[in-house]
């Protein structure tokens, strides 16, 4: 079979240029983008306080973050913070997920729609109204408050995710393992669940990412100490910015790229679809 | 609505298979399925055949526990079942859609009802690796299902259900997503395999070739109830009704009235059909006989004779379909087999006077 060649088209004019328009806006699209966070990386290796001139490498801040134990802490506290509220609100998330899809009613249909509140209501309000409830309860703000808070704000996130992915399941295969002997239980565990792993994996992602760095849920639900990082960070800059916070950032970017990098790889392992299926939670 | 005896002939001292007892199943105030009574014979190839829509695939659920019936019972070898859930009945499923495990391998699918049972590890494989042999899967074990074809699918659903052992075998259009080619092929092989481990197979289909060609025995639905119970034979040549007469292949629908041994046609002659029993004098009824029933030339002595015009002539290789007007606006199709005696030349067209005949005795008057 012969596929006509470009040269045997007729050429139209204009369609065959280089799109020099869409190339200088890529370029500037991504200057914009990355150049901030390239200065942040280039001068935390700077061996000079200045953040306007760079004299030599040097790992100094770095060195100075890990002696800093405030800052270690609150990096603690984050990681702490993160992971609580992945699996929290994983198994909160994945169990109203399935309640939504399964219960077809009209309780079900208006469940499925307050869920979807929390996602549009400003961050702000939802910090504000979870620490006068901590508060009116007389519940002393903490590391638990903010696990608290940030879980209930990453339930609906997990619940979007997995919704749409739980109504596309064939309902033969739960019915299949009913039918192989298998309680409705050993159904979900063993058929229902491992069915919905990428999506799963997808949210603990973003649930990780999502509240690892979010400040303001985390400002109002916070203790004195330790302070979540990026509130501590934010405090610190008040007096004036330190090149340190230059390395926690650089280190914080590495984390992410890490974690990004994980998601895309995880489900090859399983021997599945790639991974962008799977961030796009399909 | 018209129902035969739907009793299968039971060995003595043995209870059916499966019994349906009157069973109903309602949504609001539409029926699913409404009085539905089967028995369903040990080793029996039962298949459930309708067009869609017509309740087969709900009398299969209720049967495998995926459904309530909203009244009636269901027995399994003589025990009530009716309240079980699935994973408590000695039945299992071919799902339509094969619903395979995706994230487990082939030999893992399979092994998933065993294991469930608690059945020792050595002899799950060996089962396991006996059925894989059984629909030659062997080499794909390793295999996920998501990189198998339609047919291998179809195998692996089938061995995971059998490798079991149930009583009875459920199985709803497992064929229906295969190309022709394959699917009777498959259908060859399904017969083999029931008739090998003389497991009962419940089997759903709207094909009736299929059913005609695989059953024992088999129901035909229409919706919700049942129209006539019995061997391919039964339905094909002695419909119930009309509903099965058209439903079961192609038949010819007369319209008349039944008087002393004939039918009159509304606008046309009558046509003897020999004396009936239980038809009452002067009521209206359907004259129902197939295309390949009806001969063309060399009538026989002792058929029925008419006259009537050739509309269309039909040639589809083997077959030659004439549609020939009787009376104006009755006209029935006939059959001829394309052998030596009727080649091309020798058909006849469009307008040509022919005289038609059958055997009494292989057409039907139907209420």
């Amino acid at each position: 079979m012969t596929t006509p060649s470009a040269a045997a088209r007729p050429a139209r004019r204009g369609t065959d240029r280089k799109p020099r328009f869409a190339l200088a806006m890529t370029v500037a699209f991504f200057a914009v983008l990355y150049l901030p966070i390239g200065v942040v990386v280039l001068y935390s290796f700077n061996s000079q306080k200045s953040l306007t001139v760079f004299k030599d490498f040097s790992l100094r801040w770095y060195r100075d973050f890990f002696h800093d134990q405030l800052l270690i802490d609150s990096l603690g506290m984050s990681l702490q913070v993160a992971l609580v509220a992945m699996a929290g609100s994983l198994v909160l998330g994945v169990t109203l997920a399935l309640g939504l899809v399964r219960c077809r009613n009209r309780l079900g249909s208006l469940a499925g729609l307050i869920m979807l509140v929390p996602l549009v209501t400003p961050e702000i309000v939802t910090g504000v109204a979870s620490m006068l409830l901590f508060k009116g309860m007389q519940i002393p703000l903490s590391t638990g408050t903010v696990m608290l808070a940030e879980i209930t704000f990453s339930i609906s996130y997990v619940t979007v995710i997995l919704r749409s992915r739980i109504a596309a399941l064939n309902p033969e295969v739960e019915e299949a393992a009913m039918d192989l002997g298998a309680t409705r239980w050993q159904a979900l565990r063993l058929v229902t669940l491992p069915a919905l792993l990428p999506s799963i994996l997808a949210s603990a992602v973003l649930i990780f990412a999502l509240v690892f760095d979010d400040f303001v849920l985390a400002y109002f639900t916070t203790g004195v100490d330790p302070q979540p990082l990026p509130v501590r960070i934010y405090s610190a800059i008040r007096f004036g910015v330190q090149p340190t916070i230059n390395a926690v950032g650089t280190l914080m970017l590495v984390g992410s790229i890490a974690l990004i990098a994980l998601a895309l790889f995880i489900p090859r392992l399983f021997g599945r679809r790639g991974g962008l299926d799977l961030l796009s939670g399909k | 609505m018209t129902t035969t005896a739907a009793n299968a002939t039971n060995a003595p001292g043995r209870p059916p298979a499966v019994r349906l007892d009157t069973v109903c199943k309602s949504y609001g105030s539409s029926y699913a399925v409404q009085d539905l009574s089967l028995d369903i014979a040990p080793g029996e190839f039962f298949s459930l055949l309708g067009p869609s829509g017509c309740g087969k695939t709900t009398s299969l659920r209720m049967i495998g526990g995926f459904t309530d019936p909203t009244e009636g019972t269901i027995l399994l070898d003589g025990a009530d079942v009716t309240a079980l859930p699935p994973n408590k009945r000695d039945v299992n499923t071919v799902f339509q859609s094969y619903a395979l495990f995706d994230h487990l391998s082939v030999r893992d699918n399979v092994a998933f009802g065993l294991k469930r049972k608690g059945v020792a590890r050595t002899e799950i494989r060996e089962r396991v690796a006996t059925m894989l042999e059984r629909v030659q899967l062997a080499e794909l074990a390793e295999r996920r299902p998501t990189t198998l074809s339609g047919g291998q699918r179809q195998r692996v659903a089938l061995a995971r259900a059998l490798v079991n052992r149930p009583q009875v075998l459920l199985l709803d259009e497992p064929l229906a997503a295969l190309d022709l080619k394959l699917r009777r092929q498959m259908q060859v092989e399904l017969k083999q395999i029931q008739r090998e481990i003389g497991i009962t197979f419940v089997f759903v289909t709207h094909d009736q070739d299929e059913a005609l060609t695989m059953s024992d025995r088999t129901a035909v639905l229409s919706e919700g109830h049942l129209q006539q119970c019995g061997t391919p034979e039964d339905v094909y040549e002695r419909p119930a009704n009309s509903f099965v007469a058209s439903f079961m292949g192609t038949s010819n629908l007369v319209p008349g009235t039944y008087r002393s041994g004939g039918v009159v046609m509304d606008q046309g002659p009558e046509l003897p059909v020999g004396p009936r029993e239980g038809i009452a004098e002067d009521s209206r009824v359907s004259l129902a006989i197939r295309p390949e029933k009806i001969w063309l030339s060399d009538l026989a002595p002792g058929m029925a004779r008419v006259n009537g015009v050739v509309r269309e002539t039909v040639y589809s290789g083997p077959t030659t379909t004439y549609l020939i007007e009787l009376a104006p606006g009755v006209t029935v199709s006939v059959l001829e087999q394309n052998t030596d005696r009727s080649r091309m030349e020798d058909r006849w067209s469009g307008g040509e006077h022919v005289e038609v005949g059958w055997f009494p005795e292989h057409c039907l008057v139907l209420e």
